[in-house]
């Protein structure tokens, strides 16, 4: 879902672009303590694995695809600051080495791919934290996933809207409605990858994931 | 480094090299969501002035120096997704310093790598 360069209009990336510098520089100043000895290597990993699953693209409708976004999983398992920072580190290389995203759209797409979804993710985060994590935690993240891929999507079209990069004949509602109807289905697939990542992450890494520090340390989530 | 810590980065390399690697070799062609929607709505032509980065080492997906192709794809992969990796590891390490430093240092002692 990255907006290509040309799309937006200088008031529409700048705005977003004063949006997500913000978000970062609250994420960057909140990191510190939230960052234990385990965590740094998590974050690393996570970042290459949403880097690399952003480019497998799946089959969605006739003709389309959709690829995931991995906000939300970030803001489950790592938070909102850090997972803010390292879906921000991906973008930033997408755009600056792969051509992937606009440059100047960078603050567009890390609201949207970013900022959005991992806030999302960090409200679900306290409903794994639990001992065992049941329907619930699972039924929450799909939906979020649901949730986060729509207003993403929503985002994505008021930006091209107010940037006058629809044509005139079609209507903001019309736009709105293939955007958001294939959103759809690819929200539904950010969900439930989401949910299976996160089971496994925590199978695998509860304590670095959760911050519960060994024997004898303060514990900080 | 712990034996945990080493094991996570080598499961971020693994994740590199086979999903970033191989499985993102036989991903769709088709275009994402966005892509779709601005084709059937018929906004494809950028309207105002926008910045590209230059394809310095990269094209796309691909690697310059081996053309189109598996290799050429493999190699983007990889090495996009070890670039953020390592990216993310110097971060965070100079932000747990920040922290520690303010900190004096108390919340993760004997912590040292």
């Amino acid at each position: 879902m990255h907006i290509a360069s040309g799309f937006l209009s200088p008031p529409a990336w700048g705005a977003m672009a004063a949006v997500s510098g913000a978000a970062i520089a609250g994420s960057l100043a909140l990191a510190g303590r939230r960052l234990d000895d385990r965590k740094v290597p998590l974050m690393g990993v996570m970042g290459a694995f949403v880097f690399a699953a952003q480019m497998v693209n799946f089959p969605i409708l006739a003709g389309t695809s959709g690829h995931l976004g991995g906000g939300l999983l970030l803001g489950v398992l790592l938070g909102a600051p850090l997972g803010i920072i390292v879906m921000a580190s991906i973008l930033v290389v997408q755009a600056l080495v792969f051509q992937d995203g606009g440059v100047e759209a960078l603050g567009a797409n890390i609201f949207v791919m970013g900022v959005l979804p991992c806030l999302l993710g960090a409200a679900a985060r306290r409903l794994w934290a639990r001992p065992k994590p049941g329907m619930v935690a699972y039924i929450v993240t799909l939906v979020s996933g649901v949730a986060a891929v729509l207003a993403g999507a929503t985002v994505v079209v008021l930006l091209l809207w107010w940037s006058g990069s629809l044509p005139g004949k079609v209507g903001l509602a019309e736009a709105l409605g293939v955007m958001d109807f294939i959103h759809l289905f690819i929200g539904i697939v950010e969900g439930l990858v989401s949910v299976a990542v996160v089971r496994f992450v925590l199978g695998v890494r509860r304590e670095a994931v959760l911050g519960v520090a060994p024997v004898g340390e303060g514990a900080r989530a | 480094m712990t034996r945990y810590n080493r094991n996570t980065i080598v499961a971020g390399i693994v994740i590199a090299v086979v999903i970033g690697g191989v499985l993102s070799y036989f991903a769709s062609e088709d275009p994402d969501g966005l892509e779709k929607t601005q084709g059937d709505l018929g906004a494809t032509q950028p309207a105002h002035k926008g910045l590209d980065a230059p394809p310095v080492a990269f094209n796309e997906y691909s690697l310059k120096w081996l053309g189109e192709g598996f290799w050429s794809h493999a190699a983007a992969g990889v090495i996009g997704s070890l670039v953020v990796m390592g990216l993310l590891l110097g971060l965070g390490r100079v932000l747990r310093r920040a922290r520690q430093t303010s900190s004096g240092g108390q919340g993760s002692a004997g912590s040292g790598s």
